[in-house]
């Protein structure tokens, strides 16, 4: 197979890969919560009758086998029905969307920003490997790497609750239900920045390390010296053709990247209240509640999968070896 | 700004002979307060319905006090029983028949009017097999269920299966809810799916002060007043005050606190944890905080073995651990100032039963009492036959079995993980060794209930103050009489005696010797210490400046559960 067989073989491929990863996370998610001591009911204990207790139970499957309950849940689940959840009282499907398009719109904000800073801050210190700058870069780099984001964002809601610049958690203002549209788009973006910039700063700080070590590898290469002895300028030198070439290791992280920061980040969103997919996980996991940990587990794979899958076109699309070695 | 219930007591001549007559007011809010504004709030978890009767949670519980109604409520700062959708009740002699007349002129939100046919349905649901309802055994006397007829569309005659000693009191439990919006939904089956958190909020009725607007998952609930409450001030104009709620939801306690701090939210629905007081403090100083001491909370850290000898196949140490002795030994063993100061940063009281001060109505301060003394503790031991034969610090029995235990606490709850901490520094001094393990919340309660534990530090917390509506705790086969859990009969002598004495209190009206019964119970239990207490914390509260009105108690929410009593002034927060 070649050409755009090979292409359609290759697509085929990952989607396989995709749709069984999915599979497997939900499932050893849903399993895991299930064997994991003490179950949804434990918040009831004490205070609940034995009867309700066994109710409660009952009508989420706990009552079964395991086997029998995830086959079950199996079946709905490829209706895209996920079951209900137990905290929200609600079903699964409509909570884990809600939630992945608050992540969504979180991490699109943090991969803008960690783009826009980390690359361009990884081709000044890859090409320039001594003065201030550069050192008082790496510096910055590893700093940010280094401090976890759980720990960023409560130092921002911190600084934000002493002066009162930015929202201190939150992704709209307390009177939101009178804004219109235009207006409740501009409070969220209002809320954004905190928890965005919590989440960008490692983000940028390793691109910035990736692509510093991809670049200053690349413009050791044969063709860009060749390039220089043409006369190219170094701006053009560096812009259009090591540049390209460093590309292939920062289009692979963006992958993962991608893929977490869809799936939510646990700690930005429960420090900064952002109702997103990490917090609904976070409680979804704390409660016990099964199908709601299947689901966003389920969401979570998905979004892997999806960020591998662009990380991928990425590297097809700045590499032409990939786009060769793909068709032949 | 608020004035205790009147409360009075007419012995009716005539038509009522032989039938007390009760008629009461309720307590009513000054109108001095400003009317009108916002107050913002937090909460740290979702509602999982709005409908009381199914779900039991603090959230669903605040969202009951705000938008419905009992026939009677308990005032959380008195204590007493009050008067609400009830304007008045009679109690016959025998104390079983109870004959409410409601408030008239009450309707619900939507302009319907509330009648006894409401009170009928909210009691049918209940009962009702497959409801899904979590308060029924609330509403059971000796396992019995109470019964309602309704002569007319203003009365309600409630007959109580036996005699009770809360009496009318019992009602504070039952949340009247609307038959006109959910009798379809008990008829079909669905009630406990019914007024969950996606039915549409204008099919979300009810008769307290407020209604619900806006319900955004994972971000806020919107309450705006009810503009047909009942309840007036003692001015006579309408409550509440505030125009609208906004209960903002913060899962996480820390940001909850700085949002509090940063006058971002007005008050919380908990307690300070002693660690926040000092930055509280701080805001309080400088005005933008008020600080209020709620006194000593009703319930307090317990440590206890597990006392199910069947947990225990065979286990030497069980011999020790049954003998009430090794439990006074560890009680005076226990310096309880030096542990409130380790784990409450000084902000507690010691405590010799489960019932605290803060529980007014029904502490007992004469309960046998275990004061710091390692000598003493150190010689009960040594009488039980544990020493420290090989020099380890450890005491061992005469087979050389250490007196060492693991005891498990709730994982990520800073005082739990301090204060089993502080246990085990204490009791390592005369010889008992602990090694803690704290657990996630949910395997801990599971070791709990599968009494697959030998020790554990906790704080169950009591349904109820009074003891009558909390007697899964005190009796042999209750489901919450978590030191051996699963009796068919009483495990042991005392345990039979509590239970004889809780089974009369629980059934005498006369409250003088319910209290004289109840004592004796604490007397017991301090005496044979099941579970082992040693501080009750102090709770503090605190709200921000903009909130006036309401009385502030120890019981959660510590404000809210008065809200229309609330009013606010100056500039709203939670708006950037």
């Amino acid at each position: 197979m070649g050409g755009s067989g090979g292409l359609r073989w290759y697509v085929t491929r990952r989607l396989l890969f995709a749709l069984l990863l999915v599979l497997l996370v939900s499932s050893a998610a849903m399993m895991l919560t299930r064997l994991a001591p003490g179950d949804l009911t434990a918040e009831l204990a004490l205070r609940a009758t034995p009867e309700e207790i066994a109710r409660t139970r009952a009508r989420f499957g706990l009552d079964r086998g395991i086997a029998s309950q995830w086959t079950a849940w199996a079946v709905h689940a490829v209706r895209l029905d996920f079951g209900d959840s137990f905290l929200y009282n609600r079903p699964v499907g409509e909570l884990v969307a809600r939630g992945a398009l608050n992540s969504a719109a979180l991490a699109l904000a943090a991969l803008l920003l960690a783009t826009m800073v980390g690359i361009p801050l990884g081709i000044l210190t890859g090409t320039r490997q001594t003065g201030v700058m550069a050192n008082a870069v790496r510096a910055a780099s590893l700093l940010c790497l280094s401090v976890p984001p759980l720990l960023t964002s409560l130092l921002f809601v911190w600084v934000a609750a002493r002066t009162g610049w930015f929202p201190v958690g939150g992704m709209s203002s307390a009177n939101a239900s009178d804004l219109d549209w235009s207006a409740w788009m501009a409070d969220v973006a209002w809320h954004l920045p905190l928890p965005a910039l919590a989440l960008a700063l490692p983000i940028a700080a390793t691109l910035e390390r990736l692509q510093a070590q991809s670049m200053h590898e690349a413009v050791g290469q044969p063709f860009v010296v060749a390039a220089l002895a043409r006369g190219l300028s170094r701006r053009q030198l560096v812009l259009r053709h090591a540049w390209r070439a460093s590309l292939r290791p920062v289009c692979g992280l963006y992958g993962l990247v991608i893929g977490a920061l869809l799936s939510g980040s646990f700690a930005v969103e429960y420090v900064t209240s952002w109702p997103g997919l990490g917090r609904l996980t976070f409680d979804a996991l704390r409660a016990r509640d099964i199908y709601l940990v299947a689901g966003c587990a389920t969401a979570g794979a998905l979004f892997l999968a999806v960020g591998s899958f662009v990380s991928d076109l990425l590297l097809a699309l700045a590499d032409p070896r990939v786009r060769e070695m793909e068709a032949a | 700004m608020r004035r205790a219930s009147i409360v009075a007591i007419v012995l009716a001549i005539g038509v009522l002979v032989g039938v007390v007559v009760t008629w009461r007011t309720p307590s009513s809010p000054a109108s001095s307060a400003s009317r009108g504004g916002q107050l913002v709030a937090s909460i740290r978890s979702e509602p999982r319905s709005f409908n009381r009767l199914v779900a039991r949670d603090q959230t669903v519980e605040l969202l009951a006090l705000l938008t419905q109604s009992r026939l009677v409520r308990v005032n959380r700062s008195t204590f007493e029983t009050e008067p609400a959708l009830a304007e008045s009740w009679e109690v016959s002699p025998d104390g079983r028949v109870y004959t409410v007349h409601l408030r008239p002129g009450v309707t619900w939100s939507d302009g319907t009017p509330f009648t006894s046919a409401d009170v009928l349905f909210t009691l049918d649901a209940v009962f009702a097999p497959g409801s899904g309802v979590v308060i029924a055994s609330a509403l059971t006397i000796e396992g019995a269920p109470i019964t309602a007829s309704a002569p007319d569309a203003q009365t309600v005659v409630f007959t109580y299966p036996a005699a009770f000693g809360p009496g009318i009191r019992l009602l504070d439990n039952l949340w009247i809810l609307p038959r006109h919006k959910l009798e379809p939904a008990l008829r079909a089956g669905a009630f406990a799916q019914a007024w969950n958190s996606k039915t549409p909020l204008s099919e979300i009725v009810g008769t307290g002060p407020f209604v619900v607007r806006d319900y955004q998952p994972g971000q806020r609930v919107v309450l705006e007043r009810n503009p047909r409450y009942w309840r007036t001030s003692q001015e006579g104009s309408p409550l509440p005050y505030l125009d609208r709620i906004v209960l903002e939801i913060v899962p996480d306690q820390n940001a909850e606190i700085l949002r509090l701090i940063s006058g971002h939210v007005d008050l919380t629905q908990s307690e300070l944890r002693p660690e926040d007081y000092l930055p509280v403090k701080r805001a309080a100083d400088q005005g933008r905080l008020r600080l209020v001491d709620l006194g000593v909370g009703p319930d307090p850290d317990g440590f206890w073995f597990c006392l199910k000898p069947d947990a225990w196949r065979g286990d030497p140490r069980f011999a020790f651990v049954q003998r009430p002795e090794f439990r006074r030994a560890i009680s005076h063993a226990v310096n309880r100032e030096r542990f409130a100061e380790t784990v409450f940063l000084g902000a507690a009281v010691p405590v010799w039963g489960p019932i605290t001060p803060g529980n007014r109505p029904w502490f007992s301060p004469n309960v046998p009492r275990y004061p710091y003394d390692v000598a003493r503790a150190q010689a009960m031991l040594s009488e039980l036959g544990l020493e420290d034969r090989n020099g380890n610090g450890v005491r061992e029995d005469s087979n050389g079995v250490e007196a060492r235990f693991t005891i498990i606490t709730v994982r990520g709850n800073s005082a739990m993980e301090r204060g089993a901490g502080a246990l085990r520094d204490e009791l390592a001094r005369v010889g008992i060794a602990l090694d803690v393990a704290p657990l996630e919340f949910g395997a801990m309660i599971e070791r709990l209930l599968t009494s697959r534990y030998e020790g554990i530090y906790y704080r169950p917390l009591a349904s109820d103050l009074d003891p009558a509506i909390n007697m899964d705790m005190w009796l042999s086969s209750g489901s919450a009489h978590f030191w051996h859990l699963g009796q068919k009969s009483p495990a042991s002598e005392w345990e039979r005696r509590i239970d004889g004495l809780m089974r009369e209190q629980a059934a005498t009206l006369d409250a003088a010797r319910r209290r004289e019964l109840f004592d004796e119970v604490q007397r017991i239990f301090a005496e044979n210490l099941p579970v082992i207490y040693f501080v009750a914390p102090r709770f503090y509260y605190a709200h921000s400046t903009r909130v006036t009105g309401g009385s502030p108690s120890v019981l959660r929410p510590p404000l809210l559960w008065d809200a229309d009593a609330l009013s606010v002034t100056g500039p709203p927060s939670g708006t950037e």
